[in-house]
């Protein structure tokens, strides 16, 4: 399962009347584990999905998957030809059929008694074996959900496709049930591309993140890399809160109205620094500011608060601050996660 | 299917030859016009009441009157017709009687405007009762327990709330009882009132002039487009609000002493009016007739025949068009004109094209007739077979169809294996709707069936004109046995189906 990726896209365009899907995607998947496609709603990567699946024509660029073309401009292969398993948001259940006919719905070559034996091993991986005979409206959304997976998977797909699979779950219980799901898909041993717009949840579960916004890719990586070394301020906007602050750069060094941070490779010259609200740290040391509100956010408060004319927000974990109250700040070691420089 | 319209727009510019008046047709056009209004009015009413008890209130009977107020479709409005006019009839024994007891005769006649809105109305009440019930059933419950918690009582809920919400569903079921009106041939010409569609089928048939006849038809033509624009237009209203309303049962009121026993004879009343009085005076009057069995049994064979033909034949065109119209719906709305186009229409548009045939190939008559008689069923009926397919299509997701192909089927296999196995019950219910308005229709089939090719509407309707009425009665209540138990099986259907199953 380690020879050369499992799909790759090559410069992926796809164009509607007046508006562009998806423009210019590269990215290769490896072979197992799974993947995250990230980017915030309209962003295009459901079209990609759908490209992917071949469910739409490209206008340019390629798509391999286990190294065969399967769209190319002028050329698609049907989607029940690519080997490609998709899941859909709303599962997209057969209501005419019960959960085992379900499964089975894409076996239809098989001979019964081999196909008996899969779909009785898929109920079972996906623990719905006891809802064998059951019609799709009986089920709560995650049993859907798990009928749907099983059902792509039965055609033993060289990768699983799902769309927002976590997003039609009940808050409290999504993560017992996401990690349940995901233990039991990572058995399955399939490469998985999950699309998802929740950066917490693409971060915690992804081998690998690919970020995408307003129709183009902007980052692939592994989740850690991502967060910490964004390439572009959308990249890292992307993936959590960010706090800019104004910053003079001389001689490989950031001037800052918190402190001092490197900037390594930042030619001289006024720039933007963005940190990570956690980077800003009230402390006994560092420079006063002023609060000018706080917000309960559960363990902390977020607290807003201008040093000198910047303003800044930052976590705290004491006491709530009041407003106009001082507090002393600075800024962590390796705080800065991008250093831009303004254009002149 | 846009032939037909296209044949009768083309007849109505040719020269006549009958010399029909314009006046004629204006007259015959404000007999249609009143006739419309009585019945929309009448037919409003009754069904918006009977769905009202039925869905909210609990009273004797309820269950039953449920699906039953429904079946008076399984009777031909010409068999009403008949029933009436024979039981009121000036020199009939009611009348008789009631002037011998009391000295009094009765103070309306059945053969005259008034008497066929009321025959008509009992005929067509059950288009409107079903689509308001299916419009109660769907309203949101929240909705009407805001209106509770905002003061209003349950009779005010009714007319500030539930009515308007359920408008688009009145709009939808009086745009159909209005549409079979103005399409009624065998009960006007009984009654002696002349609308457009006997214009046309007389035109046709006494002066032979297609041109008069199409004359007659295009404003009817002109009725039909507008009545389908308002039907449709009225059904997407009704659509956004049935889509998010969250589904609860509805906590059925139970009526208290004289008002559950009014429920009660209302709604009997209905059924009495649309179904048993007149049915089981035919029923009655059948002791004194010796039938004319081996016309009968040909005739009845000859309507399975037609029924059975033309249900498969429309039923399997509305599952193509309605599967090859997601991308080009103007399609089905030209089809679904014919839905509005009487019959008679229909069939005065055919004759063009027929003609021509049979200059071709004269041998061919018979086949070719039946040909055209099950082209012009279809064309008919295109729409009443394409609203159920689509209902059980729309059940279908665009995703479940994009599931299947990534599961292995091609666009044809996605479309067996998924879309006509998810409507395979709407499918049914088409072929049965479309065969008991096959076997009910007389217009149509009285000028395009082939020479001596009878069905029981055809025999029943030369029967009443020789004002032999006993005769006419059986092959009605033929009809009437043939098509009960396919609108019991349907109603019953409709009875059970909840939005949330």
């Amino acid at each position: 399962m380690t020879d050369g990726p499992v799909l790759e896209l090559r410069d992926v365009v796809r164009a509607y009347p007046g508006r562009t899907a998806v423009d210019g995607a590269s990215f290769a998947l490896p072979s197992g584990g799974i993947t995250c496609l990230l980017g915030p709603s309209g962003c295009g990567k459901s079209t990609l999905l759908r490209l992917i699946a071949g469910l739409e024509p490209v206008d340019a660029g390629e798509i391999r998957i286990r190294g065969q073309t399967v769209a190319a401009p002028g050329m698609t292969t049907a989607p029940e030809h690519r080997g490609v398993g998709l899941v859909f948001q709303d599962n997209a259940l057969f209501p005419h059929l019960d959960v085992r006919a379900n499964v089975a719905f894409g076996l239809s070559v098989m001979a019964p008694d081999a196909r008996d034996a899969r779909v009785t091993a898929l109920l079972d991986r996906f623990h719905i074996a006891h809802l064998a005979a059951a019609w799709p409206h009986m089920l709560s959304g995650g049993e859907q959900q798990r009928v749907a997976i099983a059902r792509a998977l039965a055609r033993e797909p060289s990768l699983l496709l799902l769309d927002e699979p976590f997003s039609g779950l009940d808050g409290h219980l999504r993560g017992a049930v996401r990690d349940a799901l995901l233990a039991d898909l990572r058995a399955a041993g399939t490469s998985v591309l999950i699309v998802t717009h929740d950066p917490e949840e693409a971060m915690m579960i992804a081998d690998n993140l690919i970020l995408m916004a307003e129709s183009r890719i902007l980052q692939t990586g592994h989740p850690e890399d991502c967060y910490h070394r964004p390439i572009s301020i959308a990249a890292a906007q992307l993936l959590g809160d960010l706090v800019m602050i104004d910053a003079i750069v001389a001689n490989e060094m950031a001037d800052t109205a918190l402190g001092r941070v490197k900037a390594l490779g930042i030619a001289d010259g006024v720039a933007k620094l963005a940190v990570r609200p956690d980077a800003i740290v009230p402390g006994e040391t560092g420079v006063t500011a002023t609060v000018s509100a706080a917000r309960f956010a559960g363990r902390f408060y977020l607290v807003e608060a201008f040093a000198a004319d910047q303003h800044v927000t930052f976590q705290f974990a004491g006491k709530r601050p009041s407003n106009g109250e001082s507090v002393t700040l600075s800024l962590r070691a390796n705080a800065c996660v991008l250093i831009e420089r303004c254009s002149d | 299917m846009a032939l037909p319209l296209i044949g009768v727009l083309l007849a109505a510019f040719g020269t006549d030859t009958a010399d029909i008046a314009g006046r004629d047709i204006a007259r015959y056009a404000l007999t249609s016009a009143w006739l419309a209004l009585l019945v929309g009015c009448l037919t409003a009413v009754a069904g918006t009441i009977a769905a009202w008890l039925v869905v909210m209130h609990r009273f004797p009977g309820r269950s039953v009157f449920a699906w039953a107020l429904a079946l008076p479709l399984a009777t031909p409005a010409f068999a009403l017709a008949y029933g009436y006019a024979d039981l009121f009839d000036v020199a009939g024994s009611l009348r008789i009687w009631l002037r011998h007891t009391t000295g009094h005769d009765l103070p309306f006649e059945m053969r005259s405007i008034g008497g066929a809105a009321f025959i008509l109305s009992a005929a067509f009440y059950p288009y409107v009762y079903l689509a308001m019930r299916a419009a109660f059933l769907n309203q949101s419950v929240n909705v009407l327990e805001a209106a509770r918690m905002l003061g209003c009582g349950g009779g005010q809920a009714l007319w500030r709330v539930a009515l308007p919400m359920a408008r688009p569903a009145l709009a939808a079921g009086v745009a159909l009882a209005v549409m079979e009106t103005l399409a009624d041939y065998g009960a006007v010409q009984f009654l002696s009132v002349q609308t457009l569609t006997t214009g046309v089928v007389r035109a046709w048939s006494v002066y032979g002039s297609t041109v008069s006849a199409a004359r007659f038809a295009l404003p009817l033509l002109a009725a039909a487009a507008l009545l389908l624009w308002v039907e449709r237009a009225s059904r997407q209203g009704a659509t956004h609000e049935s889509g998010k309303a969250r589904w609860r049962t509805i906590d059925v009121q139970p009526l208290d002493g004289v008002r559950r026993w009014l429920a009660f004879g209302f709604c009997l009343s209905l059924l009495t009016a649309g179904l048993l009085l007149p049915v089981g005076w035919l029923i009655w009057n059948l002791a004194q007739t010796t039938p004319d069995w081996e016309r009968l049994v040909a005739a009845t064979r000859n309507s399975l025949f037609l029924g059975i033909a033309g249900a498969l034949v429309t039923v399997v065109l509305a599952t193509m068009l309605a599967l090859g119209t997601r991308r080009l719906p103007i399609a089905a709305r030209i089809a679904s004109l014919g839905y509005a186009t009487p019959g008679a229409v229909m069939a005065i548009g055919l004759l063009a094209p027929a003609g021509l045939i049979w200059n071709l190939a004269p041998g061919s008559g018979t086949a070719v007739a039946i040909v055209l008689l099950v082209l012009a069923y279809a064309a008919r009926l295109m729409a009443a077979a394409l609203e159920p397919i689509d209902a059980g299509l729309a059940r279908v997701t665009p995703s479940m169809r994009h599931a299947a192909r990534t599961l292995g089927r091609s666009e044809a296999g996605a479309a067996f294996a998924v879309d006509l196995a998810v409507a395979r019950g709407a499918l049914l219910t088409a072929l049965l709707i479309i065969f008991i308005d096959v076997l009910k229709e007389l217009p149509a089939t009285l000028i395009l069936r082939p020479f001596d090719f009878d069905t029981l509407a055809v025999i029943a309707n030369n029967y009443a004109l020789d004002e032999r009425l006993g005769q006419a009665g059986l092959p009605s209540l033929l009809i009437v046995a043939l098509s009960l138990p396919a609108v019991i099986w349907l109603t019953r259907r409709i009875a059970t189906a909840r939005p949330g199953d």
